[in-house]
C-alpha cells in the first residue's frame, strides 16, 4: 500500500526533475528584461562624428529606437544594413527618431566604423559605461524602442535581421507610430 | 625670546596641519568607500561573465559599474540603494544570491527540505531493515523438509555401520 508520505516524496521529486529538465532547454545567457514597461532612463553624451551634445531630452513624444553597438562587435555589422534602412524607412516620420549608442569602444574605431558602413542616423558614446548600464545591456547588439510617453515598450538582444527586423517594423514601430493598440511582447 | 619664537610659530604649525588633517581625513573617507564598493560589488554578478561577481571580473563592464558604485557611495546612497539601482535594471540575475523573498524562499530552502526528507526516508527504511532482521533472528528454524530429513538420518546410519 502507498502511504501518503511516499506520495508526496514521488511529486517532490518529479517537480525537481521537471525544472531541471526546463532548465536544460532553457537559454543560460538569457537575462529577463525587467525595464519593459519603465520609464526610458534619458540618454545623454557626446555624438560619435561631431562631438555635439546629444539628449533624448529633446525628443519628447517621439518614439526612439536605440541601438547599443561597437565597431569589434560582428553581429552589429550583420544589422548595420537593416538599421540604415530602417531610418530610411521611418525617418521622414516627424515622431520618430532613431539613436545609436556606441558601447565599450574606441572612439577612432568608432568613426572607422561608421565611416567606412556609413550612417544616416546620430551615435551617442557611451563613455563610461553609464547609458548601457542604466539600459540593464550586458552585450551588443541591444535594440529599444522607446513609445512617445517615454516608456520602454520593446527589447531585443541580438542583430535586427530576419524575422526579428520584420517583427520590429511591421509589429512595433508601425502600430507605435500610427497609436494603434501595441501587442505584448 | 624662545617663548616669543614659539608664538610666533605656531599659528604656522597650525596652518600646515589643518591641510594635512584634511587630507588624512579625505584618505580615511576614500578607504571606507573602496571597502564599502568591495563588499557591494561581490554580491553582484558580472553579466558578461560566467559566475563572477563585478568584484572579481575584469571586464571593462564590471570596471565600470564598479566606477558607478563608487560614483552613488559618494554621492551618499546606501549600499541597499546601490543595489536597489542594478536590480531595476538587470532584475534578479544580477544578485549572486537569490533575494529572500516569494518563489525564491523554495530556492534557499529547498535544499535543505529535501535532506530532511531524504534523511527521514532513510532513517525510516534502515529501522525497517534493523526490526526485519531482529525479527527473523528470534524466529524459530524453519521444520526439515521430512524427505530431507529421512535423507540425513540414513546417511548418518550409514557411517556408523
Amino acid at each position: 500500500m502507498i502511504k501518503t508520505w511516499h506520495f508526496v516524496l514521488v511529486i517532490i521529486i518529479a517537480g525537481v526533475l521537471s525544472l531541471f529538465y526546463k532548465g536544460l532547454w532553457g537559454d543560460p545567457r538569457a537575462i529577463p528584461t525587467v525595464l519593459i514597461g519603465t520609464q526610458a532612463p534619458i540618454v545623454s553624451g557626446p555624438e560619435v562624428r561631431t562631438g555635439e551634445m546629444i539628449s533624448t531630452g529633446r525628443f519628447q513624444g517621439k518614439v526612439i529606437l536605440i541601438n547599443f553597438w561597437a565597431s569589434w562587435c560582428l553581429e552589429c555589422r550583420t544589422e548595420h544594413e537593416n538599421l540604415l534602412a530602417l531610418n530610411r524607412r521611418f525617418g521622414s516620420n516627424p515622431d520618430f527618431v532613431m539613436l545609436g549608442i556606441n558601447y565599450q569602444d574606441r572612439e577612432e574605431d568608432a568613426r572607422q566604423y561608421l565611416q567606412v558602413n556609413g550612417s544616416n542616423f546620430d551615435h551617442v558614446r557611451d563613455l563610461k559605461g553609464m547609458i548601457s548600464i542604466d539600459y540593464g545591456v550586458y552585450g551588443v547588439p541591444e535594440t529599444f524602442v522607446i513609445d512617445q510617453k517615454g516608456v520602454i515598450r520593446y527589447k531585443y538582444v541580438g542583430p535586427l535581421v530576419g524575422q526579428a527586423y520584420s517583427y520590429l517594423t511591421e509589429s512595433v514601430l508601425q502600430p507605435l507610430l500610427e497609436r494603434r493598440p501595441f501587442p505584448s511582447s | 625670546m624662545k617663548k616669543n619664537t614659539i608664538i610666533a610659530i605656531f599659528p604656522l604649525i597650525l596652518l600646515a596641519a589643518v591641510p594635512l588633517s584634511q587630507s588624512m581625513a579625505a584618505t580615511v573617507q576614500e578607504e571606507r568607500i573602496d571597502l564599502q564598493m568591495r563588499d557591494i560589488a561581490k554580491t553582484l554578478r558580472c553579466t558578461i561573465c560566467q559566475n563572477e561577481s563585478i568584484w572579481e571580473s575584469q571586464a571593462e563592464l564590471a570596471h565600470q559599474m564598479r566606477e558607478i558604485i563608487k560614483e552613488r557611495l559618494i554621492k551618499g546612497e546606501s549600499p541597499d540603494q546601490i543595489r536597489a539601482y542594478f536590480l531595476n535594471r538587470y532584475g534578479d540575475y544580477i544578485l549572486l544570491a537569490p533575494q529572500k523573498s516569494g518563489l525564491n524562499w523554495l530556492l534557499w530552502a529547498g535544499p535543505f527540505v529535501l535532506l530532511a526528507g531524504g534523511g527521514l526516508f532513510l532513517y525510516r527504511t534502515l529501522a525497517r531493515w534493523v526490526v526485519q532482521a531482529a525479527e527473523e533472528k528470534q524466529e524459530a528454524p524453519p521444520p526439515i523438509d521430512e524427505h530431507l530429513r529421512k535423507r540425513i538420518e540414513a546417511e548418518l546410519h550409514s557411517r556408523e555401520d
